[in-house]
């Protein structure tokens, strides 16, 4: 225990903090500049300045640590002289423009001057003088107001690992800006302009629309972008976002946020959001009352159900809509239609490879906490991106590559490029293969002395065959010393991560890769965190939207199971599994009559696009609830328009398996839409079902803490500070939640190996040709974001992205068009010729219209669980 | 080799011996920059970029550092770059003069380069030589215990 007294009052400590924290944590404040909690200590702006008994000189209170017998005074008039003679050094070059400047108000600089006094300064010269940088379309400099405390040079380097800006030049001349001079070319984090004290740094987004004190309220929510779920805080004013802060210190992301979530809220208060209900007339989407609309949904959907029973009728779930919503939208097509053809985008590869983990290691396998990859001895991400992907995740990886860590990668990780000690470039659909080669040469390294704590797995992994080096070096393309050296950093480290894509899962190959992944991760003791691209794509999973789980993952087809949620729904429940989601599309107009489509856009947002399309057409009735008018809406019989995410309240599941609050931000903004769940509500009325009688979205929240065992302990007030981590203090699957659903390991490595010969990539791809990828952008998120005015700042269109020499293969160079064509379509591009790509590969992505690159690719099926794997078939890139 | 066609062979087999020297790219920075700015006249943004990608750095980092230092030429400068000190010792035995006549001779302002690209005059900070001052750098050569006279005589060795 430390002892200290600061300004007479005693203070135990309870370990080692600076005199700084120990204040602040006991109320005193001390008035700061340049340190920030998200930052290391600097020490540079001497605001700090604290009198120490028996040191002669005043000391910063942020980078002394506090010891034993401190005695402290932080407002002494000698501390308040040196504080105020430091402002008087800031202020002879900050202007006092504060009348005209977005920051006053919540500015630093103008309390602490306001607090001492130093107004008038001595100083009679020329101020230095810098005009105001808009280049950029999101963010604005103003060096004149800039006071060098450099947290946005810090935090863009050390925090954010993308070192986009710096200071320039030296001395009084010295200013912060990014190597152009002008418009950045960074991750748009935003974390820059989010710690500047002064108005030096700022968003153009909400400039001089408001003064920080006219802001209605700040609602704390959780980001709607993708599965990482980072806490935030909303301004509002007027019922309309006025801008995103971050919380720092609290949620998984202690404060950081990128660029989606910083800047990509407009969407929600877009003039193309939905209005009113739409139902097709004569061939055409009319508006219709929302009571109108919901009796005919109603009776459409039960006159299939009568002619053609209940299993004609199959749903896809919404990975951005809430928990809330989700359970009543399956509960919605089981109980009142008893059908269980309910599946969602999980099944694109996230629902296969957590059940592959947790076939091997038991219910939760990937249920770990994000913060504790920074902290990992070695992180090996696989077929994945994650600062592309899931960007908040992605620091975290960055953060143990500074630390010194190992950071292997397999696959293509852009995002990680910097930040990385082993990089295993293979293709797409051969980061099985390279996995293969790891395992093979960590074996060989360790001579086959294993941990020693689960025989059955041990005896599995020794019964693998795995590919010989030259083997893996012909099918990967990466030669075979980098994966000897990938495999001698990772031997020896006592814990570590693996974050694996849903491609892993997508592929012929899933249960051989998660195979080969849980030999790794075993050996090198890892925690398993797996890619999930929407910010309720586990919920999805938790709340039964699947064909063959019920709320809280158990069986359909297990009485046992069955049984409870029959008793609270009042309803005798199908006990055969549904379709899956592709099953469904390729059952139209066949087995499938009618289709309920909650906030997705299939027709773009799967493979095999024009072949969806067709299906969708094929039905007899079509029912889709979204925000906006998508691919999909313009072919559905009703069109309801559902609430965005600010506009209700609910919970999200994050890729942690972490159970987090929304809280309702606007209350006027899209009050002609309705939350999902009231509309499925509002048509299970029409259909007279009386088993959804949900006043607020809390009432779903205790039934499914009523109903799903897993779900036993959760309570919505339990959510209101870090949200609740799984199992939510219910029960687990399994005895202990440690049982296998899965054949044990053995079974199925003796299954694999009789396989023979180890397959190689996909026929998407080919090693020595040009391969297409689709790209996994940074700035973008499937189809929501063409609605965000500053995403599309950013990155206006469509683009085909390639590496030099993949350019110059192809005859193709930048800013030219380049057509690419495949048996499922063709499209045009422009071609953005980027260094650091890997050789052979075409980028493109899938987020605009008409130019969605997952229509070019077909699929086939995984025979086990379903999984869409993509296939090219007759690939042309071609220059126009 | 034909990765990094930016630089000349020559200048690219110096980066080489650097980068052996000082194997971390943030240690080999400052000398890449001096061959760099050899190379490319000054350290234009090609220049820095260039260096960026031989060392590996982020651009910004390469940016900071070329900008901090004095050393370094943010601007095209004329075949000669001479450096005249005007501190405290050197003043006070006449640089001032010096300046004058450079400006009147070459048509050189502190900070310019001479109508006929043949000299860029930059104003020096100390150069370490106030023992024997005035003194001045033309390139890497040190000049000192100059005068009106000699340093005309010096200046037109540099063509």
């Amino acid at each position: 225990m430390i002892s200290i007294t600061i300004n007479g009052r005693k203070i135990e400590l309870e370990g080692p903090v600076t005199i700084l924290e120990a204040a602040r944590k006991n109320g005193i404040e001390i008035p700061t500049l340049c340190s920030h909690p998200a930052l290391e200590l600097w020490g540079g702006c001497r605001m700090c300045l604290v009198e120490i008994e028996k040191m002669p000189r005043l000391q910063t209170s942020c980078t002394v640590t506090a010891a034993d017998g401190m005695t402290v005074y932080t407002e002494t008039p000698r501390v308040v002289a040196a504080r105020k003679a430091m402002l008087e050094f800031l202020l002879i070059n900050h202007p006092l423009q504060c009348p005209t400047c977005d920051k006053a108000g919540e500015c630093a600089l103008q309390d602490l001057t306001v607090r001492y006094g130093a107004v008038a300064g001595r100083f009679e010269e020329g101020k230095r003088t810098f005009p105001e940088n808009v280049d950029d379309p999101i963010i604005v400099r103003n060096m004149e107001r800039c006071i060098m405390c450099t947290r946005c040079v810090r935090m863009c380097d050390s925090v954010q690992g993308a070192s986009a800006i710096g200071v320039v030049g030296r001395g009084a001349r010295s200013h912060v800006e990014p190597f152009s001079g002008g418009r950045y070319n960074c991750e748009y984090c935003g974390n820059c302009l989010n710690v500047c004290p002064v108005g030096a740094i700022m968003s153009r987004l909400h400039r001089y629309t408001y003064r920080p004190w006219q802001m209605d309220k700040a609602v704390k929510t959780v980001c709607s972008f993708c599965g990482v779920g980072c806490t935030m805080l909303l301004e509002v004013r007027g019922d309309a976002i006025q801008k995103v802060s971050p919380a720092f210190g609290k949620g998984v992301n202690n404060g950081l946020l990128c660029g989606r979530g910083m800047f990509g809220y407009g969407y929600v208060g877009s003039p193309e959001r939905l209005k009113t209900p739409l139902v097709r007339k004569n061939g055409k989407l009319e508006p219709a009352s929302w009571d109108e609309t919901l009796a005919f949904a109603a009776s459409r959907l039960l006159e299939i159900k009568n002619r053609h029973g209940g299993r004609a009728i199959g749903g896809m779930a919404g990975s951005r809509c809430t928990n809330e919503d989700n359970y009543v939208f399956q509960k919605f097509l089981r109980a009142g239609f008893g059908s269980n053809n309910i599946d969602s985008v999980a099944r694109l590869g996230l629902l296969h490879a957590q059940g592959l983990l947790e076939g091997l290691f038991g219910q939760g396998a990937a249920a770990n906490v994000i913060t504790g990859i920074a902290g990992s001895d070695a992180v090996l991400t696989v077929a994945c991106d994650p600062a592309q992907t899931n960007p908040v995740m992605g620091l975290q990886v960055r953060a143990a590559a500074k630390a010194g860590r190992k950071v292997v990668t397999i696959g293509h990780a852009r995002g990680l490029r910097r930040h990385r000690t082993h990089s295993l470039p293979t293709v797409f659909g051969a980061e099985g293969v390279a996995l293969a080669g790891l395992l093979k040469e960590l074996l060989r390294m360790k001579k086959d002395s294993l941990p020693g704590e689960n025989l059955e797995l041990e005896a599995a992994i020794k019964e693998f065959k795995l590919p010989e080096p030259e083997e893996t070096e012909r099918l990967t393309g990466v030669p075979r010393a980098a994966i000897s050296d990938a495999a001698a950093a990772l031997k020896d480290v006592s814990t570590s991560s693996i974050i694996a894509g849903r491609e892993l899962a997508a592929s012929m190959d899933a249960r051989r890769n998660f195979m080969l992944l849980a030999a790794i991760g075993y050996i090198i003791n890892a925690r398993f965190f797996l890619i999930s691209e929407r910010p309720n794509e586990q919920g999805l999973i938790d709340m039964g939207c699947a064909p063959d789980l019920l709320p809280g993952g158990r069986p359909v087809s297990l009485h046992t199971f069955r049984e409870s949620y029959e008793r609270e729904w009042g309803v005798k429940l199908n006990p055969e599994p549904g379709l899956t989601l592709m099953e469904m599309f390729e059952q139209a107009g066949d087995a499938v009559r009618a289709m309920y489509i909650m906030g997705e856009n299939p027709a773009f947002n799967l493979p095999g696009g024009k072949k969806i399309m067709e299906a969708l057409e094929k039905l007899d009735f079509l029912v889709v609830q979204d925000i906006f008018m998508t691919e999909t809406a313009s072919l559905a019989d009703v069109v309801l328009p559902s609430k965005a995410w600010p506009e209700k309240e609910g919970t999200y599941t994050n890729l942690e398996k972490r159970i987090q609050k929304l809280d309702r931000a606007l209350e006027k903004n899209g009050e002609t839409a309705k939350e999902d769940w009231k509309i499925l509500a509002g048509i299970g009325k029409h259909a007279g079902l009386n088993n959804m009688p949900y006043a607020a979205s809390s009432d779903i929240i205790d039934e499914l803490a009523r109903v799903s065992p897993l779900h036993a302990g959760l309570r919505l007030k339990d959510l209101e500070q870090e949200g609740m981590m799984w199992p939510y203090k219910g029960k687990p699957l399994g005895m202990g939640g440690h049982v296998p659903l899965l054949p044990p390991m053995r079974t199925m490595a003796k299954a694999m190996t009789t396989d023979a010969q180890m397959p190689g990539p996909g026929p998407a791809v080919e090693i020595t040709g040009v391969v297409l990828e689709i790209e996994k952008p940074l700035f973008h998120s499937g189809t929501l974001s063409r609605h965000s005015g500053a995403l599309l700042d950013i990155v206006g269109g469509p683009e085909a992205k390639m590496s030099p020499e993949t350019g110059k293969k192809l005859g193709i160079t930048e800013g030219g068009k380049v057509k690419i064509s495949t048996a499922n379509g063709e499209m045009v591009l422009k071609a953005k010729i980027e260094k650091g790509l890997p050789a052979g590969v075409v980028f493109a992505g899938n987020n605009f219209r008409e130019a969605g690159a997952l229509g070019l690719f077909g699929y086939e099926l995984e025979p086990e669980s379903k999984t869409p794997v993509p296939m090219v078939k007759d690939l042309e890139i071609t220059p126009l | 080799m034909e990765n990094f066609p930016a630089f000349s062979p020559g200048a690219l087999a110096r980066l080489e011996e650097i980068k052996k020297k000082y194997p971390p790219g943030r240690a080999a920075l400052m000398p890449a920059l001096h061959v760099a700015q050899e190379d490319f006249g000054w350290l234009k943004p090609e220049a820095l970029k260039a260096v960026a990608e031989y060392l590996e750095l982020p651009e910004m980092t390469v940016r900071s550092t070329a900008t901090f230092y004095s050393m370094y030429r943010h601007k095209k400068t004329g075949r000669n770059v001479i450096r005249l000190c005007t501190n405290v010792s050197c003043l006070v035995l006449g640089a001032r003069t010096l300046k004058g006549i450079l400006e009147g001779l070459y048509g050189l302002a502190p900070g310019n380069t001479s109508p006929d690209n043949r000299f860029s005059l930059e104003i020096a900070d100390c150069i370490g030589a106030c023992g024997s001052g005035p003194a001045m750098l033309v390139n890497d050569d040190l000049h000192t215990g100059l005068d009106a006279k000699k340093v005309i005589e010096v200046l037109e060795n540099y063509k």
